[in-house]
């Protein structure tokens, strides 16, 4: 469309219009149902808003101090205080090193780096450790979901008899709901032979029937990836599957007849062409993933907690309304981040 | 001999291609599978060692106690209609959002797509309390409020998805139809909106999951009116979800009793997800 002297053309005009009008539905519900909950939230993390029995008390301004709570971390040495008989190095306790006044830093973890002892401590460690696990819990579901989901959509995408059964069949996982799924899982898990996979690991000689899966510190992570990427790969299948659908058999043929391989199609035809597909599903799962909460609480029941149960934590269980939504408004910020880099990285915005 | 050998090697691609679709179900399907093999054994059959593949004597009882919950009965209700309500709604508006966000040049586009993506990023309990002061001060029903908290997560999900459908639709579609004198709408009504076909049966089915499954607002909102409650927080309800005692029979049997509608509904529309729509229209 040709642009004829200064101004926007009457054409452009009435196409803004025209997208002003269609956007209208959309605009009125964000403004009733989202507006004042996310403004509200963002608001309180400036606060410190208690929750007592569903009714917020009286609030002053703090300032910045719910996100220097959730985020204040230092690293201090530990010296070396003595050698043992085996020649073990005791270092001095973590306790008597990190800083109490005016706030009190507990222990993150210990490391070591140069041959010299370092431990990391934060305010609120519980919060560190929750940014730390949902940031592992994410990355490794999402990469795997992904992949298996474009394996599971590129099989159901070409013919065969009982393609319709089979793309039902998919959608399982994700239909059971959360609530009981994870029950459904806490169940199969269980620490003793009641439970299916304890039964098959030791039917096949692993573990005596009473592996802890969910109270084993190193089983847990795995346990519950496994477990999201059960539930969630038919979202990412069945989204990428209709990417797949909206590629043109024109462009296989043609490939066909200038003689490119199956490899070579997939990369150059099926990934450039499903990438803004996958960039909106990938864009739903991290931002599902991110604020994962069902699996966490029903599994591990408050043993481990992701950010979304640590948000729920403080205002349930602590009444802490303000730290709670400070701690929203940091998810919400890393929501975004990843939200921007994948449009960015696949370059779906024109 | 070349003959042969690229038989056999067909046969052998089959064949693999059949074991990779089963192994695909049976990961999938296998927990749903555990879920229905638990609904018909009996509480003490469920806490024997080692669990068995197969019931040893089937029985019904849990579905029957199911069956004969009333608060279940209803939610199945209940979640049809708030499921099947927010999922309109948001494809709807969805629809045209995404038409606009998609196809059409105006300033703030961007900001916008952003905008809408973030109703959905703050976890459900940080938005929980607003949205309860939303819902009082418009004294909505608890219907009413579930379908439009749904919003929140089913509305950022059908723009964004049916945005990035739109924009990928050949500009030639928009173009031809400008020559043949459609306005904007019509072309979006006419050429583009079947079109979409895929996207739009692909999201309404996702969204109407999500609707189906939701719990926290749900539970929040039917506190005071249980006859609104849906079928999770039935489910989570009658499986007294702070007892030490859980009727694992009868969540299992639930379970697959909600589950089933789901199938049901990906079967029938499944066809819809035709390839090569989008081929025809621009040869054509």
């Amino acid at each position: 469309m040709s642009n004829n002297g200064g101004g926007p053309s009457e054409l452009a005009k009435q196409e803004a219009r025209l997208a002003r009008l269609l956007l209208l539905p959309s605009i009125i519900i964000l403004l009733v149902v989202a507006v004042y909950p996310l403004g509200d939230t963002f608001f309180a993390s400036f606060t410190n808003r208690q929750f007592a029995g569903g009714e917020t008390t009286d609030q002053t301004f703090v300032g910045l101090s719910n996100y220097r709570q959730l985020l204040g971390m230092t690293i201090k040495e530990l010296k070396p205080v003595r050698v043992t008989l085996e020649n073990e190095i005791v270092y001095e306790r973590a306790i008597d090193v990190l800083p109490r006044e005016p706030h009190l830093y507990r222990q993150v973890t210990q490391f070591t780096l140069f041959g010299r002892r370092f431990v990391l401590g934060a305010r609120e460690p519980d919060f560190i450790l929750a940014v730390k696990d949902t940031m592992i819990y994410t990355v490794a579901s999402v990469i795997l979901e992904t992949i298996l989901g474009l394996g599971i959509a590129m099989v159901v995408n070409s013919k065969f008899r009982g393609r319709g059964l089979m793309r039902a069949a998919m959608l399982v996982p994700w239909a059971i709901p959360t609530v009981v799924s994870a029950r459904l899982w806490g169940w199969m898990l269980r620490p003793t032979r009641v439970g299916l996979f304890n039964t098959l690991f030791s039917a096949i000689g692993i573990g005596g029937g009473n592996i802890s899966f969910l109270t084993n510190k190193s089983l847990q992570l795995p346990v519950l990836i496994a477990v999201d990427v059960w539930k969630t790969t038919p979202f990412m299948a069945l989204m990428l599957l209709a990417g797949l659908q909206m590629i043109s058999q024109d462009l296989y043929e043609a490939a066909d007849v200038d003689g490119a391989g199956k490899v070579r199609q997939f990369l150059s035809i099926t990934l450039p062409l499903l990438r803004p597909s996958l960039a909106v599903a990938l864009v739903f799962r991290t931002l599902d993933a991110l604020r994962a909460f069902d699996v966490f609480n029903v599994l591990l029941s408050r043993q481990r907690l992701s950010m979304a149960s640590f948000t729920y934590e403080q205002l349930i269980q602590f009444q802490t309304a303000g730290l709670s939504s400070a701690s929203g408004v940091l998810i919400f910020l890393l929501i975004f981040a990843f939200a921007v880099l994948y449009v960015q990285l696949l370059g779906v915005e024109t | 001999m070349t003959r042969n050998k690229r038989g056999t090697r067909r046969v052998i691609g089959r064949i693999g291609f059949w074991f990779l679709v089963l192994l695909i179900a049976v990961y999938l399907l296998f927990p749903f599978y555990w879920a229905f093999n638990s609904s018909l054994k009996t509480e003490g059959e469920l806490q024997k060692t080692p669990a068995t593949f197969f019931p040893g004597s089937p029985t019904l009882r849990n579905y029957r106690a199911v069956f004969s919950d009333a608060t279940f009965l209803r939610g199945l209700l209940n979640s049809t209609i708030v499921a099947s309500a927010t999922v309109l709604l948001s494809l709807v508006s969805g629809a045209f959002a995404g038409f606009a966000l998609g196809k059409l040049r105006f300033r703030m586009r961007t900001p916008t797509l952003y905008a809408i993506l973030a109703m959905t990023m703050f976890p459900q309990v940080s938005v929980l309390a607003g949205l309860y002061t939303v819902i009082i001060n418009l004294q909505l029903s608890p219907i009413f409020s579930m379908i439009l908290s749904y919003m929140i997560f089913t509305l950022p999900f059908t723009v964004w998805v049916l945005t990035s459908f739109f924009r990928d639709l050949p500009i030639e579609l928009l173009q031809s139809a400008q020559v043949d004198g459609a306005t904007p709408f019509q072309t979006f009504y006419m050429v583009l909106l079947p079109l979409t076909a895929p996207a739009l049966v692909t999201t309404g089915l996702l969204a109407f999951i999500s609707a189906w499954n939701e719990y926290l607002f749900a539970l929040t909102f039917t506190t005071i009116e249980p006859k609104a409650r849906t079928v999770p927080v039935a489910i989570a309800l009658f499986s007294g979800v702070f007892s030490r005692q859980i009727p694992f029979g009868e969540i299992m049997a639930a379970s697959v009793v909600v589950t089933i509608p789901l199938i049901v509904l990906v079967l029938i529309f499944q066809r819809r997800i035709i390839a090569g729509l989008t081929a025809g229209a621009v040869k054509g």
